[in-house]
């Protein structure tokens, strides 16, 4: 239930972009999230819909997009797309990557009202 | 009104981190992250480790539970720093908890932190601590197919631990298939295969940690 975790980082951002553009209710935003995050769709709408109570984030709207992954050889430096469980280099047959990205969680757009 | 953003969410948690990682930097300490399914024998590796390699490398633990502070008392035996945090439900630990618990180490008298993360083989994967070395471990009871089914606890580590190898025939145990898993998700990393209990392998799991503390 790593989503805990993420959705009290997530609110904490909207309430410091809601006082840095004086804004008192975020509407909806956008997270991207690579698809190693796991990130359980159901789990992050009901970790978000408790933590964010009271915030200006309460009832907001979530949309989520999984980003592939992207991984980039550390011994030949070819770029591919990794698969969640094999990170074989085509080129080398070894599996000694970067994962360039499917590592990261983005908050993208934000749309709020006073 | 529309704003549009490019915010890490976890940058909270990755400052932080990387604030650890330059604390214990500067009084030279090497930091041990160590993750795996509850279970798989952490507390029982670090017995054996420190006893072993205490008088070389003075270490110090931070044990992270959701709950009792059994696994500190266990440790408390064998390293004079110990600091259990319980997450109270939380499934993996934060760079801000071990922030706080860094806090309560005399780092001076270090040169080694074992940080012992929460036993869950999936939520530990993503959160940065501050350590310099990422352990996953896995033991012969779970049964042969955890790094396939685990990829994510795997592919990032430094090193690869199989432990209770001393009960590989009784519970016939498929190495090879573990090996073949490994081959497609993680081959930077060295695999020691130990029983913490008989100390079978121990020692080239020690030469690793010595030589990642000169590194």
């Amino acid at each position: 239930m790593h989503e805990m975790s993420i959705a009290v980082e997530l609110i904490a951002q909207l309430e410091s972009i809601a006082a840095e553009n004086g804004v008192d209710k975020i509407q909806e935003f956008t997270i991207e999230a690579g698809v190693f995050r796991g990130i359980v769709p159901e789990a992050l709408d009901l970790a978000f819909e408790e933590i964010s109570k009271g915030t200006c984030a309460e009832g907001a709207k979530m949309t989520l997009k999984v980003i592939s992954a992207l991984a980039k050889c550390n011994q030949c430096g070819l770029q591919f797309k990794p698969e969640i469980d094999s990170y074989l280099c085509e080129e080398c047959e070894l599996a000694d990557v970067e994962l360039l990205e499917g590592n990261d969680i983005t908050l993208t757009l934000v749309s709020a009202t006073n | 009104m529309k704003i549009n953003v490019v915010k890490n969410v976890l940058e909270a948690n990755e400052a932080v981190a990387q604030t650890n990682r330059e604390v214990m930097d500067k009084s030279d300490i090497l930091a041990v992250n160590i993750t795996s399914a509850p279970g798989s024998g952490k507390t029982t590796l670090l017995e054996t480790t420190i006893s072993a390699m205490n008088s070389g490398l003075p270490s110090a633990v931070i044990v992270g539970d959701l709950q009792t502070t059994r696994d500190a008392e266990r440790v408390a035996k064998m390293a004079a720093q110990v600091t259990q945090i319980n997450t109270e439900g939380g499934c993996h630990l934060s760079a801000s908890q071990v922030a706080h618990a860094l806090q309560g180490l005399d780092l001076e008298e270090l040169r080694l932190i074992f940080i012992e993360n929460v036993g869950n083989m999936v939520c530990p994967a993503g959160f940065d601590l501050g350590e310099h070395v990422r352990v996953a471990m896995l033991s012969v009871p779970e049964g042969d197919d955890k790094v396939a089914k685990y990829p994510t606890l795997f592919q990032p580590a430094d090193a690869i631990i199989l432990n209770k190898v001393d009960l590989i025939d009784i519970l016939d145990y498929d190495k090879s298939r573990v090996m073949k898993d490994i081959s497609r998700i993680n081959t930077r990393a060295p695999m020691f295969e130990v029983s913490a209990k008989t100390g079978q392998g121990m020692d080239q799991w020690y030469k690793w940690l010595k030589q990642q503390c000169n590194s």
